[in-house]
């Protein structure tokens, strides 16, 4: 039996926003096993973002359990936040998010610093990362020196780079054109196969349909 | 951990290069407060030495009268104002004390000197012929006054380098005539130079009798008897016996007897407050300095919203974040300390040349300490509100 690595149970999300309350997810189960590939579309406002955070531990549910990995995270502090999401979660973003002044190196090697990793080691391992994205001529590039394409797949190596059990991107191809965008789900698709568990989160059918699985997600509840 | 601190370390020194003008107009305040706190008090510092070194020169065996009941702690101005010193007090005190006493007294004026086509304001100082010795004088050429100038009114006279120089064309005064008013000084001594201070140059001056003082440029008021106690005398003793004999001519408020040691501490009492005060006033610089930091910083959090966001994404915990912003508000107020540490040693050196001045270790450590600590203060609130953002809030931060 295939473990599960991420297993979501009866969750509710309730934002108050001045005395009213939002409800953004309502009884979500979901779960997800290691090496899948998963997308969760839904229009804007159908609280599939805030389902992503709350799988990639940067948010917590109002009601239910969230395990990661077979840790609980419905009851840990921020620091314990933190420490998961350096170590479990790699974050693809649709705006790349790179530090700027920063070069590729540099940015990949982020999350190696929060990890306690020798400054050496971490140069090592994000050169190899950096190699398997296809950007080994870009290493000291700064962001603003790259193309959208070459930014996000820095991202995609920053998200690597600590062997995380999920890859987690958020409208990963949003700010790309259509053949960078091909690219990047390329990558993505590669990761998988090699045995990754990667979820996007998407509102684009096309997009979504790259994946094995498809969750669908409207109001807040999960409708397929 | 101490790992992840030195890598916030190089985080935050990496900004603050970045952005090296900005970084550079946030640590001017800091600069400015810390270089004038050194500048001002080696300038302090610089005039106690000098002023306490020439008080020392006069021994400890040394007792002043001095016009005014509060010697020189009241207010010397109005003192010396109603200044009821005179030469019968300093006759009386003469022939009253017991010979192992030296005394001198000093009456103090200015006026016009020439010799040849040559003009310079010099200081008049009307002494008796002890004043050499317990003034700390010596001579490089000729004799002093003596005991029978004194008693003849003779108008002999003894003058500094400076006199020498540019009255005399820098040639031997001895037996030359100075002119002074409608009176004819000669010069019959030069003594060694006592150096400068500020605009006072203690060796632009020339020492005749007191006697003539008072005669010819109608000098009546001395401004300080010297009396030099033998070791075998107590001086409460001597103090109680020269009380007794000024009272017969003097009231109480009209006088005061201090020690040499008494001298010195109200002096260095007087300087000390100042210095700390001028101090304290360049202290305020650097709390201003520490806001324009606070300023800069909340601004910079605020920039960096998104950069804070990514890196709690990627594993960044809130004392992660915290120290990189408050290392970076320390560093800039301490980079500013060691800057403004600098140009204040820079200045006092460069004023050495004009006055004394001393940098003190103690203004040194208190100044960089103090920069630090305004980093720490002014840094700590910007940085936890920065190590409070929500991420998710703070990854959408456009």
């Amino acid at each position: 039996m295939v473990k599960a690595v991420v297993e979501v149970n009866n969750i509710s999300k309730v934002y108050k926003m001045e005395e009213v309350e939002v409800p953004a997810l309502m009884n979500v189960s979901l779960t997800i096993k290691t090496g899948e590939f998963v997308s969760i579309v839904g229009k804007s406002g159908s609280g599939k973002s805030t389902l992503m955070h709350i799988i990639g531990a940067l948010d917590r549910p109002t009601t239910g359990s969230v395990v990661v990995n077979g840790r609980d995270i419905s009851k840990m502090n921020e620091a314990q936040l933190a420490s998961l999401r350096n170590k479990e979660i790699g974050f693809v973003f649709q705006a790349f998010n790179l530090l700027k002044r920063t070069t590729a190196l540099d940015n990949v090697e982020l999350p190696l610093i929060y990890a306690n990793i020798h400054e050496k080691e971490r140069i090592k391992k994000a050169k190899e990362m950096l190699i398997k994205v296809g950007l080994e001529d870009r290493m000291h590039h700064l962001p603003n020196q790259l193309s959208g394409g070459q930014q996000q797949r820095v991202a995609i190596a920053r998200a690597l780079i600590n062997d995380p059990s999920i890859i987690l991107a958020d409208e990963p191809t949003g700010n790309l054109d259509s053949k960078s965008g091909r690219a990047i789900l390329d990558i993505l698709e590669n990761l998988n196969r090699e045995g990754k568990t990667v979820i996007i989160v998407t509102h684009d059918m096309e997009v979504a349909r790259e994946a094995k699985r498809i969750i669908k997600i409207v109001d807040g509840r999960i409708t397929s | 951990m101490a790992l992840l601190k030195f890598e916030t370390h190089k985080i935050a020194i990496r900004a603050i290069f970045a952005n090296k003008v900005r970084s550079f107009l946030t640590m001017l305040g800091v600069i400015i407060g810390v270089s004038s706190v050194i500048l001002l008090v080696a300038i302090g510092s610089g005039l106690q030495e000098y002023i306490t070194g020439q008080f020392k020169d006069l021994g400890s065996n040394s007792l002043f009268v001095v016009p005014g009941s509060q010697g020189f702690q009241g207010d010397p101005g109005s003192a010396f104002a109603n200044n009821k010193l005179s030469d019968t007090e300093y006759k009386n005190l003469i022939s009253y004390l017991g010979d192992g006493i030296e005394t001198s007294l000093v009456v103090e004026g200015s006026k016009q000197a020439k010799y040849t086509n040559n003009t310079k304001l010099i200081q008049i100082n009307g002494v008796d012929s002890n004043y050499f010795r317990l003034a700390n004088y010596t001579l490089s050429e000729g004799e002093k006054i003596t005991q029978n100038d004194i008693a003849g009114t003779t108008k002999v006279g003894v003058v500094g380098p400076t006199a020498v120089k540019e009255l005399f064309s820098g040639s031997s005064p001895l037996g030359k005539y100075l002119t002074m008013g409608s009176e004819r000084i000669k010069i019959i001594g030069v003594y060694n130079s006592k150096g400068g201070f500020g605009g006072v140059d203690r060796d632009n001056q020339i020492f005749i009798p007191y006697t003539v003082a008072k005669k010819y440029f109608g000098l009546e008021r001395p401004s300080t008897f010297y009396l030099s106690i033998p070791d075998s005398v107590d001086k409460d003793v001597a103090t109680k016996q020269i009380k007794t004999v000024l009272l017969k001519t003097l009231k109480a408020e009209d006088f005061s007897v201090v020690s040499q040691k008494e001298l010195l501490n109200s002096i260095t009492g007087i300087l000390n407050a100042l210095t700390l005060g001028l101090a304290g006033i360049a202290a305020i610089s650097l709390l201003v300095g520490g806001i324009g930091i606070m300023n800069i910083m909340l601004v910079s959090v605020t920039e960096r919203t998104r950069e804070i966001g990514l890196r709690k994404a990627v594993g960044a915990k809130p004392i992660d974040i915290l120290l990189q912003f408050l290392i970076e508000a320390v560093a800039l107020s301490s980079l500013g300390g060691i800057i403004g540490i600098l140009l204040g040693a820079l200045g006092s050196l460069g004023l050495k040349s004009f006055i004394n001045t001393s940098i003190t270790p103690w203004s040194v450590i208190i100044a960089f300490g103090f920069s630090a600590f305004v980093g720490v203060a002014f840094g700590t609130w910007p940085a936890y509100k920065a190590a409070k953002k929500d991420p998710i809030e703070a990854l959408r931060y456009e």
